[in-house]
Parts: structure tokens; C-alpha cells; sequence
């Protein structure tokens, strides 16, 4: 028998609960703002979206990293410059997934009637300034994480991942804001 | 220049995650009555959806190199070493649940909300518990099909899992909410 529950359980909880830490962090930011969101309920549609596309570029970019780590194609240093590259296409990657989903939330609202004042360039604006933002950042975190673990010995396949989905979800959260206040939506 | 190929293999991939995570987004646009109704309810959202992505995801991977172990194969799919890796996923679901609801409630009380502790942390209880069940289910039939097919299971339950997994996340706190707002109201 290689697995067993209590393994299982003694080996995620630690990091999870780390997580979920942070986690209430962010929902406590969105309870802050819950009447704004029931007046514009296409950014309750566009959170989960604005958090995934980040966790899922950085998570990629993470695992590409440490591929390259471990078979020796990058080196650790910040001057690599295939590590530049890989940083490159990602915010590429996510400025172009921003905008065309972006699109893509407004035709949904637009559908089901939650769009209320606000036009398709202001909201294609807001999301994708949002998105750069956070993919800019969640890049940093993914190259750093994937650094930092592999030169202390832990396995950066391990790291990124969880790491980098949890910062993404409260920066998404507290950059959205952001961006909404600058923009002068919902004040 | 191995750049390159991540904008070809994983940009649709990625398209393709956003456009779930719009469908999850859009159950989470029905809701602002719930939210109304339950206070603490919005808190937990962004906890459950992290803990349901962190752990089934893991259970995928587990899974995976399982397969690549040799310990689990198409013909020997339901054994002690599957069951094991599913009850610790249930326990873990379990546990992390109720740790959402406890600090959902401590932090909104010290935010100056004051939510119904049994009726938050019940929610999250039976949302974590019911999206853990339904998406193990659906990974072992995920694993089923890939092995049958030979393919590599890695490549596939990550991107599957996350995708599906916000959805059923959120259809699951919208249900159990639902059912608690007919009791409480």
C-alpha cells in the first residue's frame, strides 16, 4: 500500500489552511463591496474569470519553469533569457485571453439582462487593464516561487501551483477595485 | 526557443478554462439575493472555490502518478490504494470546510456582520462535502476513460478538473444556500 488517508491529510492540510487564510481575506474584500456587486452583477460573472485565466497562465508558466529547472535549460538566475521568454508569451498569452473573454462576459450579461450602465469598451477597458495588471504581477510570483523552492531543494511542481492561484485570487479581487475606482464605476 | 509552443498547446486550453469559469461566474450572478440574505455567505466563496481547485486537483495528480506507478491500471481501477486516495479527499474536503465556515464567521463578526454561525458553516459543510463527492466521481471516470484511451491522465485531469470545478463548486453553494433560506427565512 502506497497511500493512505492519513498521509493524504497530513500532507495537504498545512498548505490549505495557509490558503484559506488568505482566501477569507479576499471574500471579506467582496462582502465590503456587495452592494456595488448586486448593482453590477457582471463583475460577480467576471471574478471567478479574472481569477482563473491568472492562476491558470501562472500555474503553466510555473510548471514550464521547473521542468526547465530540473532538466537544465534554464538556469536560476534572473537574467535567463529563455525564463524571459516564457515570461514574455505569458503576459501575451493573458492580455489576449483577457480581451476575448472579456467580450465574451458582456455578450453573457448582455443576454441575460445584468448589464446596467455601463458600455462595452468602458467593461472590455476594466477587465482587461485588471487582468495585465494581475498577470504582470502573477508572472513575478510564479518565476520567483519557482526559483526560490528550487534552490532551496523543494520541488517548484509542488509550489507554484497552490501559491500562485491564492495570490491571484486577492490581487484579482483588490486590483479589480482598483481599477473600478479609477474609473469611477460603482461610486 | 521553447517559448513558442506554450501559445499554440496551451492558449485554447486556457480559452477554453475561461469559458467555464464565465458559466461558474454567471451561477455566482444569480445569487446577490443569497448574499442578501445570508450575511458571510459572499465571504466564503473565494475559500470553497480554492479549496475544492487545491484538492481535487491533487487527487488527479495523485491519481496520475498512480498510474504511472503501476498501482492503479484500467483493469485494476477500483482498489485499496484508489479508495484511499478518494477518503482522503473527502476527509480533507471535510475538515477544510468546516475551518471556512468557523473563519468566515470569526472574521465577519470582528467586520462588525453578524451571521448565523450554524447556518454559515452548515453551507459550506454541505457545499464542500456535496462538490467533493460529485468531483470524485467525476475524476475517476475521467481517469477510467484516459486509461482505456492509453493516454497520459497528467495531461488531462488538471485542466479538466479546474475547469469543471468551479461550476460544480458554485451550483453546489447555490444550492445549499437555497435550501437554507427557506428554512431561516
Amino acid at each position: 500500500m502506497i497511500y493512505s488517508w492519513k498521509k493524504i491529510v497530513k500532507h495537504g492540510l498545512p498548505l490549505l489552511i495557509i490558503a484559506v487564510l488568505i482566501e477569507i481575506f479576499a471574500g471579506q474584500i467582496l462582502q465590503g463591496r456587495q452592494s456595488m456587486l448586486a448593482m453590477f452583477p457582471i463583475f460577480l460573472i467576471s471574478i471567478p474569470v479574472i481569477n482563473s485565466v491568472a492562476g491558470n497562465i501562472g500555474s503553466v508558466l510555473g510548471a514550464r519553469l521547473a521542468s526547465g529547472l530540473h532538466v537544465g535549460y534554464i538556469t536560476d538566475s534572473l537574467k535567463d533569457s529563455e525564463m524571459h521568454q516564457n515570461l514574455f508569451v505569458s503576459l501575451l498569452i493573458g492580455f489576449f485571453t483577457y480581451f476575448i473573454l472579456a467580450i465574451v462576459i458582456y455578450l453573457v450579461a448582455l443576454f441575460s439582462d445584468t448589464v446596467r450602465d455601463i458600455a462595452l469598451i468602458e467593461f472590455v477597458s476594466i477587465l482587461v487593464f485588471t487582468g495585465f495588471l494581475l498577470i504582470c504581477v502573477v508572472a513575478v510570483v510564479s518565476v520567483l516561487t519557482a526559483f526560490i523552492s528550487f534552490k532551496r531543494g523543494l520541488d517548484p511542481d509542488d509550489m507554484v501551483a497552490p501559491v500562485v492561484t491564492t495570490v491571484g485570487d486577492v490581487m484579482g479581487i483588490i486590483f479589480l477595485f482598483v481599477i473600478l475606482g479609477l474609473f469611477g464605476v460603482g461610486i | 526557443m521553447y517559448a513558442k509552443e506554450m501559445m499554440h498547446q496551451s492558449l485554447p486550453l486556457i480559452i477554453m478554462c475561461g469559458l467555464g469559469a464565465i458559466v461558474a461566474g454567471s451561477t455566482l450572478s444569480l445569487m446577490p439575493d443569497l448574499f442578501e440574505k445570508i450575511p458571510g455567505l459572499l465571504v466564503v466563496i473565494p475559500a470553497i472555490i480554492a479549496m475544492r481547485g487545491n484538492i481535487s486537483t491533487a487527487l488527479g495528480s495523485r491519481l496520475g502518478s498512480a498510474y504511472h506507478l503501476g498501482v492503479i491500471n484500467a483493469d485494476n481501477l477500483w482498489n485499496d490504494e484508489l479508495k484511499q486516495n478518494i477518503l482522503g479527499s473527502l476527509i480533507l474536503s471535510f475538515i477544510v470546510s468546516l475551518l471556512i465556515g468557523i473563519l468566515a464567521y470569526v472574521s465577519s463578526y470582528f467586520m462588525g456582520i453578524n451571521p448565523d454561525p450554524i447556518v454559515l458553516i452548515s453551507i459550506v459543510i454541505i457545499a464542500g462535502i456535496l462538490s467533493a463527492f460529485i468531483l470524485t466521481l467525476m475524476t475517476i471516470i475521467i481517469i477510467f476513460l484516459v486509461f482505456r484511451r492509453g493516454w497520459d491522465p497528467d495531461n488531462i485531469t488538471g485542466p479538466a478538473l479546474a475547469t469543471f470545478g468551479d461550476i460544480v463548486t458554485m451550483v453546489c453553494i447555490f444550492a445549499s444556500a437555497s435550501i437554507f433560506v427557506g428554512v431561516t427565512v
